[in-house]
């Protein structure tokens, strides 16, 4: 759950959030059957169908639909529901939670599901220093780890060692099962346990689907588990569809084919494909549905790291571009550079949002609208430049710094993605007329990576992040420890005070239970975000997906996006 | 030179027999065209590569009007176009009736210098300012693609010539020096160059770009690639070279050469080399659009030259994508200019080979 580089368009998102039974979706007419396949395309194989060391997508959209966690967010309303735990509870000083597990759920081998399982997940997985893991982060607070025990069966205590605002959303973590894993843990295995080429019966978890086949590059059955614990409200057993399968396709144009076709029953689009789908709407039987401002960011990144390569003694970037990177009027002039009205108009068809703050406004709850908004005005920013010392003193048409030294400097962002190339090569032309020379380059993207998280030689960036609701899980972008904070990452003592303020905020909200007195700390953050531009924001996409008309209980959300609730999907 | 029997020089008759091929001579024609368009294409076009105008994304090419809204004859013009979406989010430009803007020659425009060197704001044709004028269409930021076109055949042109040059230079030098020497100088340089011949070409051209420093300007850019492509391409024509030198080193005016003292290099470059002539003149013409090939897949891939600078790969990858084809079909038009271009080389190659063959008749 900690946040990712995002690299292209996530065709679907990380992890399905399966939502608790909604009521009032079974109140209509529609009589739910069983049977049938759901068709859905991926774009690339899954590297292992191991859910604890995992860090791509392709993995985490098999096991999400094989494992589960204690609670599970509903995509709908954006609060935490139970799902293998039926109830908890918290002590006084709000430490130590104690979950219920619901009794009588199997793995889809028969085995029964017990707290030992929980206690296996944390302990001898998350915890274990010889796995590789991205979870961990998120269950450590400073250097300090959740005591996970099992009370009885059916009883696990978690007893944190500070308060933790986001708990019980964190514990939608899947928990994996203790007697298929138990042995490799012990072997010292586990990092290269259910890789692709596991049988698919050894891939046991507790979720409506199980994986049936998977043959690399062309696609991958998940098969309905029949000893799934969840039942409607009129008590079906769920879930509804005999199969999910996946094809893997070589692309987004691919995918959108085969759509057309009907070999597939859903993609997600993007604007400017809209008008490629929409007017057939009608005559191929499927419904474009628009849920609103995607998740994640995008943004462009200036170099503020300040400190020296430890072999070399060189610093990482040139002092005197760090001086300019460093200023904050000079950041201010480029956020007045940024034409989002024209990037939404010519990449996304004008389906798209200006982004003002890291929290997107489908986030609910933590989304701050009221912060600064920097209008496109090229006049406006050349002002500040010159007001800053920024002008062209020589008459080159280059502006000079006060010492005299030109405005140049490289700007980076991944090949792969087109959409992140044309917003560089458009920011690229307004830094231009305002007379800064910008040297674009697009890189394949584990260059980029490499360059942001361990050789820091570059000057500025055009980059996106996967976001979430929480604000809590971007705490490696924002606090000033954090691996992805971009602009100046792992830093021993916070560099700026407002970094300091953000440090604070962090710290503070995690441990504020009080919903609104949270909210109240992460609208500062995001205002010192806005005002101090360690990101300077562009746009983001609309969340557009195309489905056949042919599934009931149907109910996309941007969060969760169409299939969220896939055990009560059915097909009419 | 051997005089034939009908008192012509081996050049002469070549010439001849290479104006025969009509076909040949028309692609000749149209590649002196292009290369004479790319020289020029400051002039020629009627803004400057990187002239955009947001309001234009994805506008269709320029209707040219000789008829006004009121059925009255006037002079060559393009209405004003205007920008909305339909119900579907599909961009439509409409024509401003009131807008008109007329089209003129030698109009004054985006600053350059002719030849890189005088500066000049002259164009062959434009219209006033506030129209914008696409006789190919626009691309998705409103630059327009006939300009572009134009500007991108200078970098994609000049590549596979600068490039030929190079490798050319670097095969016809180390072939000779095998092919003169033999022995161990033979087999080391043969074996180097096998060892360029063993990689796939592609795979190695991707791996010396990932070696290109990234904070590389453009420019630099631009060299790099053809130094990249040409250290790629030498090692075939070396060895032919090679084996032609081997039997020509043996020929009598070699031996009178080295009697009379001459340096080896001197030997190589004055009384060898200019007698696999005829083979290289050939072999240049043939690999010319190997070069263009590889420019054109390594920035439709992104890794070539970088926008704003046009070349027709990096503009051809903006065709990526169905919808894009769809919807502006004509951002395909840098394929047709490579395709073109690609063919004629070809074909006047494959002319030149006929012509220049003492075996053909």
């Amino acid at each position: 759950m900690a946040y990712f580089f995002s690299n292209y368009h996530c065709f679907l998102r990380s992890v399905f959030i399966v939502f608790f039974f909604l009521v009032s979706a079974v109140a209509r007419a529609d009589v739910p059957r069983y049977g049938g396949s759901l068709i859905l395309s991926s774009t690339s194989d899954p590297k292992s169908f191991n859910d604890i060391t995992a860090q791509e997508t392709s993995t985490h959209t098999v096991t999400g639909n094989i494992f589960e966690g204690l609670t599970r967010l509903n995509a709908i309303t954006l609060k935490v529901e139970p799902a293998l735990a039926q109830s908890w509870e918290v002590s006084e000083d709000g430490r130590a939670w104690t979950f219920h597990l619901r009794p009588k759920v199997v793995w889809n081998d028969g085995l029964p599901f017990s707290a030992d399982d929980v206690v296996f997940t944390f302990n001898d997985l998350i915890y274990n220093e010889d796995i590789v893991s991205s979870a961990r982060d998120i269950f450590k607070i400073g250097d300090e780890i959740f005591k996970v025990e099992k009370v009885d069966d059916l009883t696990v205590r978690f007893t944190l060692p500070v308060k933790f605002a986001p708990f019980l959303q964190s514990m939608s973590q899947s928990i994996l099962p203790k007697h298929k894993l138990a042995k490799a843990v012990a072997e010292k295995k586990f990092n290269f346990t259910w890789g692709i080429d596991t049988p698919p019966a050894e891939i046991v978890g507790t979720g409506p689907f199980k994986l049936e086949s998977y043959r690399p590059g062309e696609r991958f059955v998940l098969v309905r588990n029949p000893l799934y614990w969840k039942k409607s409200a009129n008590g079906d057993a769920l879930p509804y569809l005999d199969r999910i399968i996946y094809l893997i396709v070589q692309n987004q144009d691919t995918a959108m084919l085969k759509f057309l076709d009907g070999e597939v029953d859903l993609i997600s689009l993007r604007g400017f494909e809209y008008p490629m789908i929409k007017p057939l709407e009608a005559k191929k039987n499927f419904t474009v549905y628009d849920s609103g401002p995607d998740f994640g960011s995008s943004f462009f990144v200036f170099n503020q790291n300040t400190s020296r390569n430890p072999k070399t003694q060189k610093p990482f970037v040139d002092p005197v571009k760090s001086k300019w990177f460093l200023d904050i009027n000079f950041r201010r002039a480029i956020a007045h550079a940024i034409d989002k009205t024209k990037m939404i108009e010519i990449l996304m068809n004008g389906l798209g949002y200006p982004q003002n703050s890291d929290m997107s406004e489908s986030a609910g709850f933590f989304y701050n609208p009221n912060v600064e908004i920097y209008e496109y005005d090229l006049s406006k920013a050349k002002r500040i430049l010159s007001d800053a010392g920024y002008r062209d003193r020589d008459g080159d048409g280059v502006i000079e710094d006060s010492s005299g030294h030109p405005i140049e400097f490289n700007l980076f962002t991944n090949s792969g993605n087109v959409e992140r190339v044309q917003i560089a090569s458009i920011i690229r032309h307004d830094l231009q007329s305002l007379g800064m020379k910008v040297n674009f380059l697009s890189l394949e993207f584990n260059t980029l990576v490499t360059k942001l998280n361990a050789t820091f030689d570059w000057d500025a960036i055009v980059l996106g992040l996967t976001g979430g609701i929480e604000p809590h899980f971007g705490k490696n972008v924002w606090h000033s420890t954090g691996g992805l904070h971009l602009w100046y990452p792992q830093q021993k003592t916070p560099a700026t005070a407002w970094e300091k303020r953000v440090d604070e905020i962090f710290d503070q909200g995690v441990q504020e239970l009080d919903e609104n007195k949270r909210k109240t700390l992460y609208d500062e953050f995001q205002v010192i975000i806005s005002r101090q531009l360690p990101l300077i924001y562009t746009v983001l996409n609309s969340n557009l997906y195309a489905v056949r008309n042919k599934f009931g209980n149907l109910h996309p959300t941007s969060f969760g996006g169409a299939f969220h609730n896939i055990e009560e999907i059915y097909i009419k | 030179m051997n005089k034939s029997a009908l008192g012509l020089s081996q050049w002469e008759r070549a010439l001849t027999q290479f104006c025969a091929n009509r076909f040949a001579v028309v692609c000749l024609i149209i590649l002196a065209l292009i290369h004479g368009a790319a020289i020029f294409a400051d002039f020629l076009a009627p803004y400057s590569f990187s002239n955009e105008d947001r309001t234009f994304s994805y506008a269709p090419p320029s209707k040219i009007h000789f008829i006004d809204e009121n059925g009255q004859w006037r002079a060559p013009f393009i209405y004003g176009r205007k920008i909305t979406f339909d119900q579907y989010h599909k961009r439509e430009y409409l024509d401003q009736v009131e807008q008109k803007y007329s089209l003129r020659f030698f109009v004054k425009g985006d600053a350059y210098k002719i030849l890189w060197m005088v500066p000049c704001s002259w164009h062959l044709f434009g219209v006033k300012e506030g129209g914008r004028i696409y006789l190919c269409g626009a691309d998705s930021r409103g630059r327009d693609l006939f300009s572009r076109l134009l500007h991108g055949a200078r970098i994609s042109l000049s590549i596979g010539i600068v490039g030929v040059l190079i490798s050319f230079s670097i095969g016809l030098l180390v072939g000779g020096i095998a092919g003169y020497y033999g022995g161990k100088v033979d087999d080391i340089l043969m074996r180097v160059c096998e060892m360029f011949m063993l990689f796939p070409g592609f795979y190695l051209l991707l791996a010396l770009r990932a070696v290109v420093p990234a904070s590389f300007t453009s420019v630099q850019v631009y060299v790099s690639i053809i130094i990249i492509l040409s250290f790629i391409g030498w090692a075939s024509l070396a060895r032919v070279i090679r084996g032609m030198c081997l039997s020509l080193k043996e020929r009598e005016y070699v031996l009178a050469a080295k009697t009379m003292g001459l340096s080896d290099l001197t030997i190589i470059i004055r009384h060898i080399l200019p007698h696999t002539l005829s083979y290289s003149l050939i072999a240049v013409m043939l690999s010319i659009p190997g070069y263009i090939l590889a420019e054109s897949s390594l920035s439709l891939i992104g890794l070539g030259i970088q926008d704003p600078y046009a070349s027709w790969g990096n503009l051809l990858s903006e065709a990526m994508g169905i919808v894009k084809i769809k919807f502006a079909p004509w951002i395909l038009l840098p394929g047709f200019f490579i395709l073109v271009t690609v063919m004629c080389f070809n074909i006047v190659g494959d002319a030149l080979r006929d012509a220049l063959d003492p075996k053909s008749s």
